[in-house]
């Protein structure tokens, strides 16, 4: 956990302000704040989480104890690409420790990194519910299954390819 | 005329989207939609496309992809199918549906799970209504207890009696809770029926709601399930609009409000008490029982917590009656059990059989047996808090008691397949991986306990286990399973007990010997090149990434264990077969 | 609220129906084993460590699962019992589990390698500030000769003191020796003892073990006699060390501080001679053999018989005890052995004004058991070490020492104790001319008069361990004579405080044996030493050699004031835990044999921080009971710390905006209060 590192000067609180009227409130919202807050910021900034605790009268530290308590929340930014690799059981029999490696092998980073030019991160999920097209991994939204070495490759190249297009 | 694309989440997954915006373009200008279900439970088959032709008889086309739309299309607006015949699933894939029992998924893949008119024309909010017209909150409580339901979510306690506690305990204000927090990795049949079939889960819930006399439900859904989230969302307005959710639902004194609860992340929230901590906005630690739910639960209220399969039955059973429902099954469990089969399988995907069938049944018969003609040697169900059966007791009868005695549990239906080429140690550590990932760290027996396991398998895999580790893990779990604070802590030990109990002797290779009998842990493989195979083509040499193979072109290449750093590159490569790995 | 009974371990308890087990035990006197329980608080249930099991829930079943006391309702008819086979292997897996992510000492190695386990690190804080007298209370707590042990102590403290991987170990042993000397000019520290209990102890040998042991028996109420062969008390400290290292005034008055105490001394009586073993037997309730080494061992050459070849405690006892110096100018010396002994009696024989004089060693510096700054003062009292040889032969001429033939060695492989062992070299000797050839190459017992108790095959006398038992029923036996033989003085005063607690439990009717008590230790590779600001070891001033090589009056001049002494004494790291003595965990860690070891694995360990007002806090001791969490939220109502991440690697963490102190800590401590361990401090 390195919240204290963020830069958090640039980000705009007042975003915010339309979740924390609906739900702050609601007594037991806290995660679904942390919810949307996220999905705004793409993940959870200092202030945000300073914001959230105040208008929810929760302390700092329980909020950053329920946020941190939860795989789902982040508190670095991701990068353009989320690939999210799921080590349920039916991907692990099907091989997902090798993907792991090919993902980690192809961009340099590991679980829970990012690559340092902001397009990858990666993360390593639980089941995914996806277990008879093991192994599977999301990015972004799209799902891909019954990868091997070569196939992920592919992909990635693919989404390298059409970012170099792009600009 | 009427098409479906089968789209669950792993249909998609599958290109299901793909083919179905294909489809609807080859099909524009005819004036017939391409229509949208749920998942029929043949993952291996997807994407599927359901049509039924003029005379109303069924196509299934498998394994579709966009190319073949054009092909499709031509075939529904001429209702001739032979041009897609290869198409059509084979009599033997389709014997997979044939051989089920379908309670639960009863809709699934059949209907439009985003079209609550679909589900009622399919008899849905029939039960509901016969409940609150006909029936006391009593009267429900006994047809479950008839039904002799129990708990899907692995624990396997008696529906109604849960329904009873919380029925009678104090209060005005109770809650109904449906824990969808389906974490067993492995594990979709919940996720299955909500894209699949929402309606069921709804209904399900208000009758149990009814029963209690609880005013509120609220479902707990995982994070992971966005498709589930919104199909259920959509339900819920539905359901709201049609009257079946609110204020006096159809005219009655019961009203009921509605709602989702989004999961964040933790396995542990599977646990009644995490569960309610996790709603009420906290970190997900279990509490300590008693007080239970049924007395103090969300905010303290009396509350009831069931799985989305428990409620999938409720409706089938108002409708048919608790006798119909155990019919099917054995003394001990009534009732059918749906499953999730997947890993080494022939035909992975979502079975529900009546209890009492065994698990070479569902395996073999239903599953196909086996991929690529390799062996069985296990069979892990219960995820987590499961364990391990070997191949000697696949005619084990499916029921809570027969699998309980086993060492695994019935769980909540993941059944995942291995074959020979499985370490078996490799799996308890993988499921020690994941529960010490996963533990709140709340007690002491699985905070540190499972990080000890962990370890100690871990140093077994590489290579580095000593003597006494097996008996070292044993009074480990043992000591664990007393003390753990709860079901998660005192399961976590199930998987290494049975790997241990069953396959002993793949642990002492490990440990004696330093080998790995099912060639998984890359610390302890050795490749060699056979002189005698090798042709010195030199694209082993070439591919070795460590450089750990030399040898003149046209004559044997030799491997430099010290070197090797055991990737399997040059096996695969190798063309005659030359290099062998023990 | 209805009253009931329950049984908990055999005891009938009243109580409230619905109260829970853990307080009902907690209000009849029965102590279950908790962690994570607080009455200010509701009941956790994380630490696992009162787990109960139901025998009979009052209908005559029994309940499946273990439960946990403080969550568990009492209901009537309840029989609950807390050391059963499975709640005992549950606890003491839950607490070699936590000590297995403990990074903690519970007590420095100063004082785990002391053999007394002096407290070092408390009365260096003592010192520190100033207390002498309170520093001398906690040293004569284990350790009733400061002054005296404090000089010529070869520390092991020392030798494990942390300090050292910063840049030098503490002056521990001289620091307890200026202590000792300031409580003994003025208002001495004497320690107030219990009652008179009429039980009668004789203690045989008036050393520092036989002493100690009748120091602390004494307090403890007991009638003691020292028998002692000897005109004086104070054994080899008397009689073995010169009185340069140790002057016989600090002695004589630190015995007679144990002498006030009450102590009977019987001086110039030998077992066997004057009065027999039975005879002291007959008359005591207990009797505690401490008689000593006194006997020098031969090195098995040719030529020991004769004239000028003399035993090293030998050559020392009349020079050491009675001060009386024989000339030996104009003579040679040889003497063979590398440990204290020969240094010893190297530097008394330079006293004596011998010509020349060698040591014998068979090794090379490096491996001399001796300390090395007596090596040094000895080379620079002009003292001549002959390494790498070995007494071959004693020559003669006319029945007197002549001549000394050596063996030249060099060093083969390392032996078991790691020391590489000398090896002839063959053919290869040396010729030393000598007048006198002083065997100091160890001692052993003399062992008439306790001809009737069973010995070891060394030839001591065979004790238990654990109760220090010999053979003869009521008779223990301790310090140099026992078992493994000759030690250091710390190690036979380390026996009799642990033997007097012993003979205590016999006394009062029942032996309770001596067990280590397990101790939480952190490994050396784990401690960040790089961030300690350096601060040099006090160099303690010694008289020039050319002076003191001609007089027995003390090297060493001491401190030069007390601002060395205290500066010196705070450089103490504090590397034992400042809540010791209270910590939960250690206590129930050593309610049961437990073996973290095997658990040994990752650790959870997180840098200390001081962000609360006036508490630091060390994650790596905390034990996640929570307590100090739940009870920032629920009683101080302010909720500042919180619980981060989950699982193994969860840490209990405040505020985390600023790298300040958290500024509406209210200062309550009741945090501090309520940590069952040592990972709050107060600062």
């Amino acid at each position: 956990m390195s919240c204290c590192n963020c830069n958090d000067t640039k980000i705009d609180l007042s975003l915010l302000d339309a979740v924390l009227d609906e739900y702050a409130g609601i007594p037991g919202s806290l995660i679904t704040i942390l919810q949307k807050a996220q999905d705004i910021y793409g993940y959870l900034p200092t202030s945000v989480i300073y914001k959230v605790a105040d208008a929810t009268s929760c302390t700092p530290a329980k909020v950053m104890g329920v946020a941190t308590f939860y795989t789902q929340f982040r508190f670095k930014p991701v990068g353009k690409y989320l690939i999210m690799l799921c080590k349920g059981t039916a991907c692990h029999v099907n091989g997902s420790d090798t993907i792991a490696k090919t993902i980690s092998e192809e961009l340099g980073i590991t679980d829970g990194e990012t690559t340092e030019d902001g397009l990858f991160s990666l993360s390593f999920v639980a089941c995914l519910g996806c277990c008879s097209l093991s192994p599977v991994m999301m990015i972004n939204d799209e799902t891909y299954g019954s990868l091997t070495p070569a196939k992920v490759k592919e992909i990635l190249d693919d989404i390298r390819h059409r970012e170099v297009q792009s600009i | 005329m009427k098409i479906a694309v089968g789209q669950g989440s792993c249909g998609i997954a599958a290109g299901a989207q793909k083919v179905s915006d294909a489809l609807k373009k080859c099909l524009e200008k005819s004036g017939i939609s391409v229509g949208v279900t749920g998942c029929i439970g043949m993952c291996w088959l997807e994407p599927i496309v359901d049509i039924y032709d003029n005379d109303n008889t069924l196509h299934r086309l498998v394994r579709v992809s966009e190319k073949d739309s054009e092909r499709i299309a031509e075939a529904v607006k001429t209702n001739d199918f032979s041009q897609v015949e290869k198409l059509e699933i084979t009599d033997e894939d389709n014997s997979f549906l044939e051989k089920q029992t379908r309670i639960a998924l009863r809709n699934c893949g059949i209907i439009d799970p985003d079209d609550i008119n679909a589900y009622v024309d399919a008899g849905g909010y029939s039960a509901l209504s016969k409940v609150l017209n006909n029936m006391s909150a009593e009267d429900v409580i006994e047809e479950i207890k008839i039904s002799g339901l129990a708990g899907r979510g692995g624990a396997g306690f008696p529906t109604w009696f849960k329904w009873n506690a919380a029925r009678q305990s104090q209060g005005q204000e109770k809650y109904l809770i449906c824990n969808a927090d389906e974490g067993d990795p492995g594990a979709f049949m919940d996720r299955a029926v909500i894209e699949s079939d929402p309606h069921t889960l709804i209904e399900g819930m208000l009758i149990g709601a009814f029963a209690i006399g609880a005013s509120h439900a609220v479902v707990y859904v995982r994070a992971e399930y966005p498709l589930a989230i919104i199909r259920l969302q959509n339900a819920i307005e539905q359901a709201k609009k049609a009257g079946f959710i609110g204020e006096n639902i159809l005219g009655s004194n019961f009203s009921c409000d509605f709602r989702i609860k989004a999961g964040a992340g933790a396995f542990v929230c599977g646990e009644e008490t995490a569960l309610i901590e996790s709603l009420e906005g906290n970190r997900g630690m279990p509490r300590l029982k008693p007080p239970f739910p049924a007395q103090a639960g969300y905010w303290h209220k009396p509350s009831n917590i069931n799985n989305v399969e428990t409620f999938a039955n409720v409706a089938w059973i108002i409708s048919n009656g608790g006798n119909a429902f155990a019919a099917m099954g054995t003394p001990d469990s009534k009732g059918t059990k749906v499953f999730a089969l997947t890993g080494k399988i022939k035909r992975g995907g979502l079975v529900e059989i009546p209890m009492g069938k065994t698990l070479r049944d569902v395996i073999f018969d239903i599953g196909g047996g086996i991929r690529d003609n390799k062996e069985f040697k296990a069979v892990q169900m219960g995820g987590p808090s499961g364990g391990c059966i070997p191949a000697h007791l696949l005619d084990t009868v499916i029921d809570y008691k027969e699998l309980g005695k086993t060492g695994a549990i019935m769980g909540s239906g993941g059944m995942v397949v291995m074959d020979e080429s499985t370490c078996m140690v490799q799996m308890a550590k993988f499921f020690l991986d994941f529960t010490a990932k996963e533990s709140c760290g709340k007690c002491v027996h699985c905070r540190i306990g499972t990080k000890r396991m962990q370890e100690i398998l871990t140093r077994i895999t590489e290579g580095n286990g000593k003597d006494g580790d097996i008996e070292l893990l044993e009074e480990l779990c043992s000591g664990i399973k007393d003390g753990a604070l709860c079901g998660l802590g005192q399961t976590a030990p199930n998987p290494v007990l049975t790997t241990i109990k069953y396959f002993r002797n793949e642990y002492e290779a490990h440990i004696n010997n330093k080998k790995c009998p099912a060639k998984e842990c890359r610390d302890l493989l050795s490749y060699e090149i056979d002189s005698e195979k090798c042709k010195g083509c030199t694209l082993c040499a070439r591919k070795c990434p460590a450089n750990a193979i030399t040898g003149q072109v046209k004559s044997a290449h030799i491997i430099n264990p010290s070197v090797c750093i055991k990737c399997g590159q040059c096996a695969a490569a190798c063309k005659f077969g030359a290099i062998s790995v023990k | 609220m209805n009253q009931i009974k329950i049984t908990i371990n055999g005891k009938v308890c009243q109580c409230d129906e619905g109260e829970y087990i853990l307080k009902v035990a907690q209000d009849n006197g029965i102590e279950i084993p908790n962690l994570c329980n607080h009455e200010s608080v509701a009941a956790y249930g994380a630490c696992g460590l009162c787990t109960i099991e139901i025998i009979d829930d009052g209908n005559g079943r029994a309940l499946p699962k273990l439960m946990r006391a403080c969550a568990t309702k009492a209901m009537n008819g309840y029989v609950v019992s807390y050391d059963t086979e499975r709640t005992n292997r549950a606890r003491k897996i839950a607490l070699e589990l936590l000590m297995s992510d403990h990074d903690g000492d519970c007590i420095g190695p100063c004082r785990l390698n002391c053999p007394a386990q002096t407290d070092c690190q408390k009365y260096l804080k003592q010192i520190a500030s100033g207390d002498y007298h309170g520093a001398v209370e906690t040293i004569k707590d284990k350790l009733p000769l400061p002054a005296s042990i404090g000089r010529v102590c070869p520390h092991p403290c020392e030798q494990n003191c942390r300090r050292q991987y910063v840049e030098e170990s503490l002056s521990i042993a001289q620091l307890k020796a200026y202590a000792a000397d300031m409580d003994l000019k003025s208002d001495t520290f004497r320690a107030i003892g219990k009652p008179d209990t009429g039980k009668k102890v004789s203690i045989i040998g008036g050393g520092p073990a036989g002493l100690t042991a009748a120091y602390f028996l004494r307090l403890k109420g007991h009638s003691v006699t020292i028998y002692d062969m000897m005109p004086k008390m104070g054994g080899m400290l008397r009689y073995g060390i010169p009185a340069y290292r140790l002057p016989k005034d600090v002695l004589d008055r630190e015995i007679s501080e144990i002498e006030l105490h009450g102590v009977e001394f019987i001086n110039n009586c030998r077992i066997g001679v004057d009065i027999t073993l039975d005879e002291i037997k007959n008359i005591s309730d207990a009797v505690i053999a401490a008689p000593g080494a006194w006997k020098s061992m031969s090195m098995r050459v040719k030529g020991e018989e004769l004239n000028g070849v003399i035993g090293g405690i030998d050559f020392l006892r009349p020079i050491s005890g009675a001060e009386t110096t024989p000339d030996l100018s104009g003579k040679k010396v040889a003497v063979c052995g590398g440990g204290n002994t020969a240094m010893d009696a190297c530097r008394t024989a330079v006293r004596c004004g011998a010509d020349k004089v060698y040591v014998i060693y068979r090794r090379t510096r490096n491996e001399m058991p001796a300390e090395d700054i007596e090596i040094s003062e000895a080379i620079e009292e002009g003292v001549e070490f002959k390494f790498l040889t070995n007494p071959d032969e004693i020559i003669g001429v006319d029945g007197a020492v002549s001549q000394i033939k050596l063996q030249v060695m060099e060093l083969g492989e390392a032996d078991a104790s790691g020391r590489r062992s000398p090896v002839a070299v063959e053919g290869k000797f040396e010729f030393l001319d000598v007048d006198m050839v002083i065997m100091a190459i160890g001692q052993t017992i003399e062992p008439s008069g306790f001809e009737s108790i069973e010995k070891t095959k060394k030839g001591t006398i065979s004790a238990e361990e654990g109760t220090f038992l010999t053979s003869i029923e009521k008779v223990f036996s301790i310090g140099d004579a026992t078992n493994n033989g000759a030690s250091i003085a710390i190690a036979a005063i380390g026996d009799a405080n642990k033997c007097a607690d012993v003979v205590d439990s016999y006394l009062s009717g029942e032996i309770k044996p001596y067990t280590a008590p397990y101790v939480s230790e952190r490994r050396l590779s784990d401690i960040d030493f790089t961030s300690k600001e350096m601060s040099a070891r006090i160099k303690m001033p010694v008289r020039n050699a050319e002076i003191r090589k001609k007089d027995f009056y003390e090297v060493n001049l001491g401190f030069e004031d007390d601002r060395q002494v205290r500066t010196e004494a705070a450089r103490c790291l504090e590397c034992g835990c400042h809540d010791y003595e209270d910590c939960k965990l250690i206590k129930y860690a050593n309610m049961q044999e437990i073996k973290p070891l095997r658990f040994d694995g990752v650790k959870n360990t997180n840098p200390i921080e001081q962000k609360l007002i006036a508490i630091e806090r060390n994650p790596s001791k905390c034990i996640l009971c929570g307590l100090c969490v739940r009870i920032c939220e629920d009683v101080a109502k302010k909720g500042i710390l919180g619980l981060v991440g989950r699982g193994f690697t969860t840490v209990i963490k405040p505020e985390f905006n600023n790298d300040d102190i958290v500024s509406v800590c209210k200062n309550c401590k009741k945090c501090f209060e309520a940590c069952p361990t040592g990972a709050l401090k107060l600062i």
